[in-house]
């Protein structure tokens, strides 16, 4: 039996996150994640040890701190101007409210469509997320979006996926 | 009608050598379709029966280790009605069955099975239909090119003095090999291909961002953008027939837990890994392990025309029109050391490069200007004139500085050399530039 409850509190907890992200708030966005965690956006293949593997994104909280400081020091040409993007959430479950160390497992299916010197962009991307109940709250604590171009040629990717 | 000589001058270069598609067309058959280009890479490989698929320029590519182990590079077209007979990037099979009328090939390229054989004459000899085969392919460190000609230079020839680099990229390995076999970034951008050059004059500007990351770390004791402007001694190089390079590392101090002076490069960390690898890297080279290890980091390198080695990875650029290109990179992996060490190169590379990185998002970002730039022609001239008066060297190198534009120099005299006396005369091309080389 599907607890409506935490469905509903996950849905908006992901609703915020894809907002914050379109909304390229990067520190907004960044405030969402754990101390501890793990963005990650697989290359080539959905699932693999990132050890061995390069990915399209991998990084601890020590890296996406660089990344969102990198998009807001200026001068980050890729995001000059920035991506205007717009994506829906579906598809959401919980596959597992009772995860290791409090924490609730879903997963969800992203679209974004991506707009930037004229070029508008699609893509699609199954998402699983490990969300850790704070005292205020949920925190990213590992998102992983495995886009169903993860094996194509992609051109610049320097939005918040 | 203009020559391609009169596009390249000693200190610039027309718009419509990057903007034409005439002259792209002209490139592949001049460049791509003749030239020693890179291929593969034999890790990509390494059984017999293993294949993989490429591309050269619009043509695709059937890279296969044959069953006696030797390397073949073939059309991906029956010689029957012309279907593509593999579709997988890689795999390992015994046969290439075309899925049209089942013309069967082994992993040499030989016919060995036709359907129904009756219905065609006694003179139907299935030793003359076997794959199309590029006829000449060759290795360096690992590295597999091919050309298209019948005849003309060595790969030896070809490589000059870029093989030595192709060596100590591998040498950072205690094996000397290294295996890509952690993947690919794939990549496209909306520009001309030859933008993917060897150029250390834009660091401070187009990644400016990685110079404030770098502060941001390192604080006060960041010398900001001193390795890549008119003071530094760091160094750009043309080694010949169109290859080049950037030296920035020369100062690298190679110890375990140092980090190295670029971006590019990931340092050994301070673990039992990182000290195993460097008592991997002594017994191996004995005392020279530190310079080793030094110039592998330093292969900044631009093989021309398609093959870049930089720091820890490996890059290859592919035309596909006048303004559009593939990237193809990978992270090379080094063979026989701990895992964590080449975690850490995997790590480095995502750092820099890729489509969701702090570095080289920012580089195909300027080729995109570039490409709008350079449509609005009137005045065509881009102007390629720092470190003119460089001389050379007694080996015939040019050493520049840094920031000089040396390497751009270099690929522009390549490319006019080879446009020159290839098969696409300038005749067949540009129509749409006559007039305009004033």
């Amino acid at each position: 039996m599907t607890d409506m409850t935490l469905l509903g509190e996950v849905t908006e907890f992901l609703f915020l996150e894809a907002e914050l992200a379109d909304a390229n708030a990067y520190d907004e966005w960044l405030a969402l994640w754990d101390d501890q965690c793990t963005y990650w956006v697989p290359c080539n293949l959905d699932d693999y040890d990132p050890a061995k593997h390069v990915s399209i994104i991998y990084d601890d909280r020590a890296r996406l701190e660089e990344r969102c400081f990198r998009l807001t020091t200026g001068g980050a040409h890729s995001q000059e101007p920035r991506s205007k993007v717009s994506r829906v959430v579906g598809n959401i479950r919980v596959v597992n409210p009772n995860g290791e160390d409090g924490t609730v497992e879903v997963t969800a299916r992203t679209i974004m469509v991506e707009l930037r010197l004229g070029r508008k962009s699609l893509y699609a991307a199954r998402c699983h997320y490990t969300l850790w109940r704070s005292p205020s709250g949920f925190k990213l604590r590992r998102k992983k979006v495995m886009l169903l171009d993860a094996d194509e040629r992609l051109g610049n990717m320097t939005f918040l996926i | 009608m203009a020559h391609f000589a009169e596009l390249i001058q000693p200190d610039r270069v027309h718009s419509a050598v990057f903007t034409s598609e005439d002259i792209y067309k002209a490139e592949l058959e001049n460049i791509f379709y003749r030239y020693w280009v890179f291929v593969a890479h034999e890790s990509e490989i390494p059984q017999p029966g293993d294949y993989c698929t490429k591309w050269i320029g619009e043509k695709q590519l059937i890279v296969s280790r044959g069953a006696d182990g030797e390397i073949g590079v073939f059309f991906n077209r029956c010689r029957h009605r012309g279907a593509a007979v593999c579709m997988e990037e890689y795999g390992n099979a015994s046969f290439f069955r075309c899925p049209y009328h089942g013309w069967t090939y082994n992993s040499s390229g030989d016919l060995v099975g036709v359907p129904y054989p009756s219905r065609y004459g006694d003179d139907f000899d299935k030793s003359t239909l076997g794959l199309g085969r590029v006829p000449r392919v060759g290795s360096a460190s690992g590295f597999v090119f091919a050309s298209m000609a019948e005849e003309g230079p060595t790969l030896a020839e070809h490589l000059g003095k870029a093989a030595g680099y192709l060596e100590d990229f591998v040498k950072a390995s205690p094996q000397g090999t290294v295996s890509l076999s952690a993947g690919t970034s794939k990549s496209m951008f909306w520009g001309n291909w030859k933008f993917v050059g060897m150029d250390g004059y834009h660091t401070n500007f187009t990644h400016k961002t990685v110079l404030d990351l770098r502060q941001r770390k390192q604080g006060a004791s960041y010398k900001r953008g001193a390795g890549n402007s008119d003071k530094s001694s760091n160094e750009s190089w043309d080694l010949g027939n169109g290859h080049c390079r950037l030296d920035l590392t020369g100062k690298d101090k190679v110890v375990v837990g140092a980090a190295s002076n670029t971006s590019i490069a990931a340092g050994i960390p301070d673990t039992a890994d990182g000290r195993e690898y460097m008592s991997l890297m002594t017994e191996a080279y004995g005392d020279d392990a530190p310079e080793v290890i030094r110039r592998s980091r330093d292969v900044h390198i631009h093989v021309w025309p398609n093959l870049q080695l930089i720091g820890s990875q490996v890059r290859v650029v592919r035309p596909l029109a006048a303004g559009r290109t593939e990237v193809m990179s990978y992270p090379a992996m080094l063979d026989g050391v701990p895992d964590s060490v080449n975690t850490e190169r995997i790590r480095s590379f995502e750092w820099f490069s890729g489509v969701a990185s702090f570095g080289t998002p920012d580089d195909t970002e300027i080729f995109e200007r570039n490409q709008i730039g350079l449509q609005a022609d009137h005045i065509p001239w881009l102007v390629l004139a720092r470190g003119l008066t460089v001389e050379p060297q007694e080996d015939g190198s040019l050493v520049g500085n840094v920031t000089d534009e040396v390497p751009q120099r270099a690929q522009m005299g390549a490319w006019l050399r080879a446009m020159s006396d290839g098969p696409a005369a300038a005749a067949d091309v540009a129509a749409h530039t006559e007039g305009e080389a004033r």
